[in-house]
């Protein structure tokens, strides 16, 4: 076999491997363009006339309307204001390191290690007890915690990286703190900045458990209204959840594909860096 | 405390001294006397974690402690009755309870099965996608293969069951085409909790790819061309100078899965809500049903601080490696 053959084998099976882990993804999108009787058709239908009438169902729908601005909106507040108060205290681990910064740094990764239930129960009992339950602005700032412990960890490797030279000189050149924090260091760890806001944006985006418990009917999202959907039996409506799925799982997507240099850092607590 | 401190240690204090004067005069100027308080060398770093602090004594500090508290009290939700203190009796009550030990049991193995398999295809991936920088469509290959993990779990696990499902499914009308009769996947006692750890697998094994990507990225390859040169075997190249480089990463890689594999909870509830049975009943969901179906507060809240200290188990060994990377950094 020639060389150039050998190589558009390698390349055909990569995309191959590529493709088999795609294909339950795109079985699903698949099926948002089919009717009813053709999603449960047996055998499979691969080859048909796309149909949107799915799609201009599932739009004109209050519920997804309703849900789908609470995913927007629960997801962007929660993660620029998680972004903006981690950059703060990232930079301040980082340059002045006070006394309990290995330890408060410990303590905000093992939230993150919890399992979800074991982490929302104690907020569900305060929730229950301040009567914070099913309330938009608590339910943001629960996220925003949440979104913290993996922005500050990221942010801290990245202003690690940025030599304390920069602060000197503008110290030595008279500059505030402020224009020190905003001008000097954060347009050098802009990466970092990035990679938080989208890694934190896709896990809030696919939260359900904690909107599931301390939410209610003002703050649910679309993976509440997913799953409610489906665990209520009988008969599901397949139509509708394959369409209200290819369009929820499109921006994480999107996300990979736009954001891939960040994907290592985003998916490593800010532990591993460098690009695939 | 000052000798660590990066602008003193290296600017030193004449130059720092000698530029305050200036640097006072213009934060009058432009802030009131509060804000030039704030500001000071003394009180900033404070300042700058506070809002973290905040978040962190609101959100996670008061729940927490009241978590504890309430593990010792006798306390349902339902019955409406204050709490009764019972000292250790919801831990003993956990210890003597088989059920419990079981489903930590069965997460135990979900867990060994789960980040086993999935590191040993993530890393022959890895290998294998390791060359291909001039794959066509390489970031739109490396899109699709990655996707599985940035799905949203619940949608995962609505498709799943369209895939599952015994009269529709896509892998039924397979199996009976081959010959074999269908299969109920979702709802067989001794297949549910194979099908969701295929959906599992499917899910994190692009996760290890990545993470083994990454590993043999970091292999320098003058090492390599040096240990080809040499003639070393495929087996000692592997051991000598892949696995040497590639290490640490992968670790990172192994034990963030098995944190989060541990963690698993959204998977189950939508394609199987732990059943038949007990049969996919992972510990994450035990405590959910505890808490909020019987919502016996007292003896769940026991559980999530069993739970809790667990997963600082689990963050102490993940800084540990990363403790002992960075020395290993430092000595290189």
């Amino acid at each position: 076999m020639s060389e150039r053959m050998r190589e558009h084998l390698y390349h055909a099976v990569l995309w191959l491997v590529a493709l088999v882990f795609f294909a339950p993804v795109f079985w699903i999108v698949l099926s948002s363009f089919k009717t009813a009787p053709q999603i449960l058709a047996v055998p499979p239908i691969l080859f048909f006339r796309p149909t949107f009438a799915n799609y201009a169902k599932l739009f004109a729908d209050p519920t997804f309307e309703h849900h789908f601005f609470n995913s927007v909106v629960l997801s962007v507040l929660a993660v620029l204001i998680a972004v903006a108060v981690s950059f703060l205290a990232a930079f301040s681990f980082s340059r002045f390191r006070p006394a309990a910064t290995n330890f408060l740094m410990f303590l905000l990764l093992s939230i993150r290690m919890l399992p979800g239930s074991a982490a929302i129960l104690p907020v569900y009992l305060m929730y229950v007890a301040f009567g914070w339950k099913d309330n938009f602005i608590a339910m943001t700032l629960f996220y925003a915690m949440f979104s913290i412990p993996f922005s500050v960890w990221i942010l801290k490797g990245f202003i690690d990286g940025v030599s304390p030279r920069f602060d000197e000189t503008g110290v030595v050149n008279g500059a505030s703190w402020f224009s020190i924090i905003a001008k000097l260091t954060l347009p050098q760890v802009y990466p970092g900045v990035v990679a938080a806001l989208i890694f934190n944006f896709i896990f809030v985006w696919n939260e359900f458990l904690f909107n599931y418990i301390i939410g209610g009917i003002n703050t649910s999202n679309i993976p509440v209204l997913l799953a409610t959907n489906l665990s209520q039996g009988g008969g599901i409506d397949w139509t509708f959840l394959s369409a209200l799925t290819t369009v929820y799982i499109l921006p994480p997507i999107l996300g990979v594909y736009f954001f891939q240099r960040y994907l290592l850092v985003g998916m490593t607590f800010g532990t591993v860096r460098g690009e695939v | 405390m000052l000798g660590n401190d990066p602008l003193i240690r290296t600017v030193g204090r004449v130059e720092v001294a000698a530029a305050s004067p200036s640097r006072r005069g213009s934060a009058d100027r432009g802030h009131t006397g509060f804000v030039t308080f704030l500001g000071r060398r003394e009180v900033l770093p404070s300042v700058l974690i506070a809002p973290v602090v905040i978040f962190f004594i609101i959100w996670n500090t008061i729940p927490t402690l009241w978590l504890i508290g309430l593990s010792f009290y006798r306390f349902s939700l339902t019955s409406g009755r204050a709490p009764i203190f019972s000292g250790f009796y919801n831990y003993v009550s956990i210890i003597n309870d088989g059920a419990t030990w079981l489903d930590l049991s069965r997460t135990f193995i979900f867990v060994v099965l789960a980040v086993g398999i999935e590191t040993v295809a993530g890393f022959f991936l890895g290998l294998l996608f390791w060359g291909s920088d001039r794959l066509p469509g390489r970031r739109v290959a490396l899109t699709l293969l990655f996707a599985p993990m940035v799905v949203t779990p619940v949608a995962a696990g609505t498709f799943w069951r369209l895939i599952y499902d015994p009269t529709f499914g896509v892998l039924d009308w397979f199996i009976t085409l081959l010959g074999f009769p269908a299969v109920r996947f979702l709802s067989d006692a001794n297949l549910a909790f194979w099908a969701v750890l295929a959906v599992d697998i499917w899910m994190w094994t692009p996760f290890m790819v990545l993470m083994a990507m990454a590993g043999l990225g970091s292999v320098p390859r003058a090492e390599l061309e040096a240990a080809e040169i040499d003639r070393l075997t495929l087996w000692q190249r592997f051991r000598l100078v892949i696995l040497y480089h590639g290490k640490f990463i992968l670790m990172l890689g192994i034990l963030l899965r098995t944190i989060d594999a541990f963690k698993t909870m959204d998977l189950i509830f939508d394609m199987t809500y732990g059943g038949p049975g007990t049969a996919t009943k992972l510990v994450a969901m035990t405590l959910f049903r505890s808490a909020f179906e019987s919502f016996n507060m007292g003896s769940s809240s026991a559980l999530a601080v069993i739970l809790l200290l667990i997963s600082i188990a689990f963050t102490a060994t993940f800084l540990y490696v990363l403790y002992i990377r960075e020395r290993r950094a430092a000595e290189a």
